[in-house]
This record gives C-alpha cells, structure tokens and sequence, in this order.
C-alpha cells in the first residue's frame, strides 16, 4: 500500500508570493512507499514511529477515509476505502488529536446519535454503555458540555462513543496524546483490559514509549513510509539492541573508572553506581568476573536496553537494516 | 432511519441555544437590506408612476415580499461549515461511520436554521404591519400551497448549491473568494432586490438558464399575480428539475472531492 500527497514549495517573501500566483512548483510527498502487513483477530498492534512517518496515513486509509495511490488492503474481508457500511459497522476509530463528539453538547446526546447511526439495539446500547461507563468511572461527567470536561475525560468519552457499537476492529490513533501521566495510564489500563475481555483487534499508535510497551506485544515501526521493523517487542530489543546493561552498586567509597572499564563499556558513572554495557553474549561472565574480582560489590543487576532506548537509536540512525 | 436524522436534527437545534446572543444577532442583519431597499424604491417612485408595468404599491410588495422569501430560504452561509469539515478533517471523523456526509449535513443546515426561521417571521409580521397600508395582500390557498412548496423548492435548492460550493474546499484552500462572488451574483439574478423584468433583455434570457430566476423572482411575481397558477406550477417544475440536476452534480462532486481529501490537520 503506499499514499503520495501533492504540495507546493513557496520560498520566503512577497515576491515570491506573487509569482507562486502563476507559477506553483508541484511536489509529491510520499507519506507511505510500500507497507505490507497483515494483523490476526484479537492482536493488539504498535505502529511506532517519528512524526510525519506515514503511521496516520497509513490508518486513515485502513479506515477508508483516504484512498491509497496503490495497493490494497483487506479489513475484515472489505476494502476500506469503498466505505461500505457493512465494514463500517464493525470497526472505529479514535483520534486523539480529533473529536467526534457534539462539541457543545454533553457526551450523552453523541451517544445517543451513534446508537441510531451503528443501529445498536435499546438492550446492547443500555449493556454496552453501562459497562465502559463503569470501567472508566465517568458517570458523573455524562450530562456535562463537552467542551467544558478535561482532555482526559473528553479521551474516555471518545472511547465509550467509539466502542458503543463494539467493533471488532479498532484503531487508536495517539489516544493518550497530551493527557498527563496519571490519565494516560487510566487510558493505558482500559485498552489492555478491553482488549483482553472482548478480543477486539487493536490497532495503536503513539509516539509514547509507554503506550506500546505496557499494550503491544507485537510493533510494526514504519519510518520514512516503510516498515522498519514488524516483530514481537522482545526481540525487537534483541535485534537492535546487541548487548545488556549491567547495573553495579558498590559499598564504601566506591571505584575508579579505570578500575571498571576493562569489564565493558561504561554507559554511566558514580563511584558507588555504575551502569555498563556488555555484548549480550558476555553479560554472564562479565557479571561473574566481577563478582569474583575485589572490588567491593554492593548488588549486581544483568537488565535489558530501555526499549525506548533502542527505538530512539533506530530512530536517529534512520537507516534500518531488514 | 428516521430517527437517526431525528436526533442530528435535535442535537443541532440544542447546540444553537448555547448560543443565545447568535441567535439575536439573526435578526439584526436581516431588517438591514430591507431598510434600504425600501428607501430607494419610495424615493424613485416620488417622481414616476410606473415602473416597466410595476406600481409604487407593486414595488414594495415586491421588495418586502423577495426580502421575506430570501430569508426564509436562506442557508446563513452553510457552505463554510462544510469547507471547516474538509480543511480541518472534521469530515474524517463523519466519513468513517455508516451514513452518508451529505445528508447528515443536510439535516445539521435545516435544523440549524429553524430558530432563525422563527425570528424571520416574526420580523415579518412586524413588516407586514408596517407597510400594511402599502402592501398588496392576495392569496387564496391554492395559491398558499404553490408558494409553500416553490419555497421548500428554492431551500433546497439553496441548501444543495451551499453544499456545492462547500465542497469546492476539496480542491482549494479558502472558498470565501467564490462565495462571495456566487452569493451576490445569486441575489441579482434571484431578483431579491428588484425585479428581474427591469435588466437589460439579455440578462433577462440568461436569467432563465441558471436557477435563480425560480427561486425568488417567479414566486413573487405569483403572489402579485403577475404570472398565471399555471405558469407558477411551471416555474416549480422548473425548480424541481435544478435541484435533481444539483444532485447529480453533488454526487458526482463529493465522490472526486473525496479522492482529493487529506484529512489534515493530523
């Protein structure tokens, strides 16, 4: 599947305003090259990846609100961008960065209007309803304007309109963008939970660490409009990441660096706490030479890469190998 | 089904009583242009009796009478809400679900004029009551049911070309530019401020190839009599004949537009 978008280039100035009157130079982005994937019922699927990397794109056209300039993609046996309202029964979207409740109304009165539009029974609607409005505690918020309610409860109200008609497939679109720790967390936990007791399939992304390795267990990370990396989080950090981190607490005054160095490189430096990196093959002989070396060790901890560590070293290579 | 547009109808009709001060702010542009029209025309006919057939009395009637049907038919502009949906991808968030975007808007630009339709009638009871002594009043109730049906006719109308040019946001950046060109060349050849009989022959011809001219024009010179219960009927199914062509042209317009959508805005 790939998406090119049209655009023009305007050097500075108000000259160069005039001439762009007659003349525009047209360019072509390419938001997404060639993305090829395929994701099983009831997975809970990353997209990671910088700003302006195609991740978006690339689930603006899974639901059909743009056509691709090539390729195809199949959701639940349709294509999307044909919108056929069978397919659109079944699947939601949630844009952290977009609303689709009434903006100057409560929260109730949009639900009301999807339970119409996704033609959800009195009995399903009541049951449904009850049910997220219970998982995420917001009874109280239900009858308030929504543009007077806090980005976090305006994010769980998104959730409960978009989930209403219980889709099999949903997509998440940086759902916990902007929201404070505490709230992205709330966010965080409904999502897993959700995913676990009704088996719908989640699409996710986000530019938060946290996000993909709390929900994900498989990442797909698309750069420059290609996928990166389509794997299971663990070995993504085996791949990438080619060595362990060891964390050393020492007693008394602690140690010289030189006295250190020779076991690996030294990625952190007090004289009572040091953290080393050691290939991944060495990290148990190293750890025991320390250990049975005389320097006075407190605790000795063998950890992997933070991943968001290795996503940010892929990141800035650029680069990716397959 | 029905229901569905039943509650956008309510949810919009509840979102305009949030805004109480918009809602009086309606009704002071409205009384403006018919102030001023009313001038003129008194002022023109101190010298004259007749206009190419048309009376002091006749004018005004005419004037207070295509005030009053443009008001009621209007849209208030509903083509920026539409361009607002496509430049800032609020349309993205209506495309994804199972109904069709123009008639959702649809519903939203009907009832989002309701409250402002209340207020045109009671300003025009109170013009009425102003210019009583001036205004022709002749109706009887088939000519009542021809008038209300040429006006749900030229809303309709109104309402498609509204979502017409909204749509041209798919292709450029602002629509103000052609808006406002379109809305004032609209009004001159709708003859919401004089009768189109009073243009150069010409203009008179080609008034007849857009829908304008059906819109106002031909429903006020019925309510003067000026034109025949049939030739009226005529006139409704010339009406009737634009607005299925507009809704060709719409469907037609919204699928492209739709192969050109972005969805910016993130």
């Amino acid at each position: 599947m790939s998406k090119t978008y049209e655009y023009h280039k305007k050097q500075p100035g108000l000259w160069a305003s005039a001439k762009g009157l007659f003349h525009r130079e047209k360019l072509f982005k390419k938001a997404v090259r060639e993305i090829n994937f395929e994701i099983n019922e009831g997975e809970l699927v990353g997209f990671l990846g910088p700003n302006g990397a195609g991740k978006t794109t690339t689930l603006k056209m899974l639901s059909g609100i743009l056509y691709p300039t090539s390729g195809e993609a199949i959701v639940l046996g349709y294509t999307p961008w044909k919108r056929e309202p069978a397919y659109q029964k079944q699947f939601a979207l949630v844009m952290g960065q977009k609303n689709q409740l009434w903006w100057d109304l409560p929260a109730m009165e949009s639900f009301i209007l999807n339970k119409e539009i996704y033609e959800v029974s009195d009995k399903d609607f009541t049951k449904n309803l009850e049910e997220l409005v219970d998982l995420l505690d917001i009874k109280d918020i239900l009858d308030i304007q929504v543009r007077k309610l806090s980005l976090g409860q305006r994010m769980k109200c998104e959730l409960v309109a978009a989930l209403l008609h219980k889709p099999k497939v949903l997509f998440l679109d940086e759902p916990t963008i902007g929201l404070d720790v505490v709230a992205q967390k709330n966010i965080r936990d409904f999502i897993k939970q959700y995913n676990q007791t009704n088996k719908t399939t989640i699409i996710l992304t986000s530019h938060y660490m946290e996000d993909v390795k709390e929900l994900c267990k498989r990442v797909i990370i698309i750069e420059e409009g290609k996928i990166g990396y389509d794997g299971d989080i663990a070995s993504l950090i085996e791949k990438y990441a080619p060595y362990k981190v060891l964390k050393i607490t020492f007693e008394g005054d602690g140690v010289k660096k030189a006295d250190i160095e020779k076991y690996g490189e030294v990625y952190k430096f007090l004289p009572n706490s040091i953290t080393l990196r050691v290939p991944r093959e060495k990290a148990r002989d190293a750890a025991r030479n320390i250990l049975s070396s005389d320097l006075p060790v407190d605790d000795i901890l063998i950890d992997e890469v933070e991943i968001s560590d290795v996503v940010r070293k892929i990141f800035s290579n650029n680069k990716l190998e397959k | 089904m029905i229901k569905k547009y039943w509650i956008i109808a309510s949810n919009e009709v509840q979102r305009q009583f949030t805004y109480r001060v918009n809602i009086v702010a309606f009704a002071f542009g409205n009384i403006a242009e018919l102030v001023a029209l009313t001038v003129i025309w008194s002022i023109v006919y101190r010298s004259i009796d007749t206009i190419q057939g048309y009376t002091a009395n006749e004018m005004i009637t005419y004037v207070v009478f295509a005030w009053f049907f443009s008001f009621l038919t209007t849209t208030y502009a509903f083509e920026q809400n539409i361009a607002r949906d496509i430049h800032q991808g609020t349309l993205s968030a209506l495309l994804v679900k199972p109904q069709s975007y123009t008639r959702y808007v649809a519903t939203v630009a009907t009832s989002r004029i309701l409250i402002a339709l209340g207020i045109v009638l009671i300003q025009a009871s109170l013009v009425f009551l102003f210019f009583q002594d001036r205004l022709i009043f002749s109706l009887d109730l088939p000519k009542i049911l021809l008038l209300i049906c040429m006006l749900v006719a030229t809303y309709v109308i109104n309402l498609f070309l509204s979502i017409l040019i909204g749509f041209i946001a798919f292709w450029t950046n602002e629509i103000h530019g052609i808006y406002y060109s379109l809305k004032v060349f609209s009004k001159f050849m709708s003859g919401t401020f004089f009768p189109i009989a009073l243009l150069p022959a010409l203009f008179l011809k080609a008034s007849y190839f857009f829908p304008f001219a059906y819109t106002i024009y031909i429903p006020v010179q019925l309510y003067l009599g000026k034109i025949s219960f049939v030739e009226g009927l005529w006139g409704l199914a010339i009406e009737l004949l634009w607005i299925l062509i507009l809704y060709g042209i719409i469907k037609i317009v919204w699928r492209s537009g739709l192969r050109k959508y972005e969805s910016v805005g993130i």
